[in-house]
């Protein structure tokens, strides 16, 4: 009877034993995919010896404001002139900024283009004509991370009527080498 | 006495029609008792299920689901259910969110803890987070109240450095795939 007894508080004893060791658990898997690709991304900077942009600066939406300008009178701070027989031409200095990542490219080129046409004044991007015809290349060796200043030039003949309001946007593309 | 005859016929005849019907309509019926017994067993599940913010999982609602982040960049598109929170010289991360649903039966437990871990090292150039938990292969608690039947939400984050491939960076253009174990445990 005794020996009952004991086998029966051991039995007893092991499946407390059991049951506070036991935990209750699930489990699953989560299997997660990506593809990373290489990526550039260009900004617009105010330069410091230009005209500070008035508008998206640190972005690819940048916005350049000369202001007023003439042939001979006063001139913005950051505006560079010069002026011949015919016409006068302003420019300023402009920064861009292109980042790479992902990638192994060692520079990028960067082309430029008048959104629309202009038919009466000259632009120029880094010392490059553009019009709206197609992109001018501008550099074939741009270098990532780094501010590079390209001027922002516009030749205004003398014959534009005082208070003309000259106005279009440059489309920039940087592509990796 | 004929006539008592025939009478005494049909009235047999008829007594043996309403027998024959009553056998018809008859049931043969047999009854029985099936004594039924099981061991209600206590336990748990999980599952993956798609968060409504997140990319569409494989294998939504059970236990080896898969997500895929598509194709990420720096600067480039991203698919639907990832964003880009942020974007630094040396790293970007993209992030996706996933719904986790524990369910338990037969148990006084209220709520669960919910780890995990990498079931193999991260590939270069990569981290994995849950809920900003950075995963190792050595688990990790990610949370430790979790309520049962209900599907909570839960960040995923890739910590993708921006290096270029062999400089430390992660491979690019090819499938990158880790799994992530979780376990939930019953408090």
């Amino acid at each position: 009877m005794k020996k009952v007894t004991l086998l029966t508080i051991f039995a007893a004893l092991m499946m407390i034993s059991s049951a506070a060791v036991a935990q209750t658990t699930a489990s699953g898997t989560l299997t997660v995919t990506a593809t990373v690709t290489g990526s550039i991304n260009l900004v617009f900077n105010s330069d410091a010896s230009g005209v500070a942009l008035s508008s998206g600066a640190g972005t690819n939406a940048a916005t350049l404001a000369f202001g007023n300008v003439s042939a001979f009178g006063a001139i913005s701070a950051g505006i560079v002139r010069s002026t011949t027989a015919t016409n006068f031409t302003v420019s300023s200095a402009v920064d861009v900024l292109v980042t790479k990542t992902n990638s192994v490219s060692a520079n990028y080129s960067l082309t430029a283009q008048l959104g629309s046409v202009d038919a009466v004044n000259t632009w120029t991007v880094g010392g490059v004509g553009v019009t709206n015809a197609a992109a001018a290349p501008i550099t074939a060796t741009g270098t990532y991370g780094a501010n590079s200043n390209f001027p922002v030039a516009i030749t205004v003949p003398f014959t534009t009527a005082s208070g003309t309001l000259i106005s279009n946007t440059i489309n920039y593309v940087a592509t990796a080498n | 006495m004929l006539k008592k005859y025939i009478s005494i016929m049909r009235g047999a005849a008829l007594a043996a029609l309403l027998m024959c019907g009553a056998s018809l309509a008859a049931q043969t019926t047999a009854t029985g008792v099936i004594n039924g017994t099981l061991v209600n067993k206590n336990g748990i599940s999980i599952q993956f299920d798609t968060d409504p913010a997140g990319v569409t999982l494989g294998a939504a609602g059970t236990s080896a689901a898969t997500a895929n982040f598509g194709t990420v960049s720096a600067f480039g598109p991203l698919a639907a259910g990832v964003t880009r929170p942020s974007v630094t010289a040396a790293n970007f991360t993209v992030r996706t969110f996933f719904d986790v649903q524990v369910i338990q039966g037969g148990l006084t437990s209220t709520t669960y803890t919910l780890t995990a871990n990498l079931a193999a090292a991260a590939p270069t150039g990569l981290n994995y987070k849950v809920d900003a938990i950075t995963l190792t292969t050595a688990l990790q608690t990610i949370q430790i109240n979790g309520a049962y039947h209900t599907d909570i939400a839960h960040n995923l984050d890739l910590v993708i450095l921006t290096a270029a491939p062999g400089a430390g960076g992660p491979a690019v253009n090819t499938p990158i795939t880790t799994t992530i174990n979780f376990t939930a445990t019953a408090n």
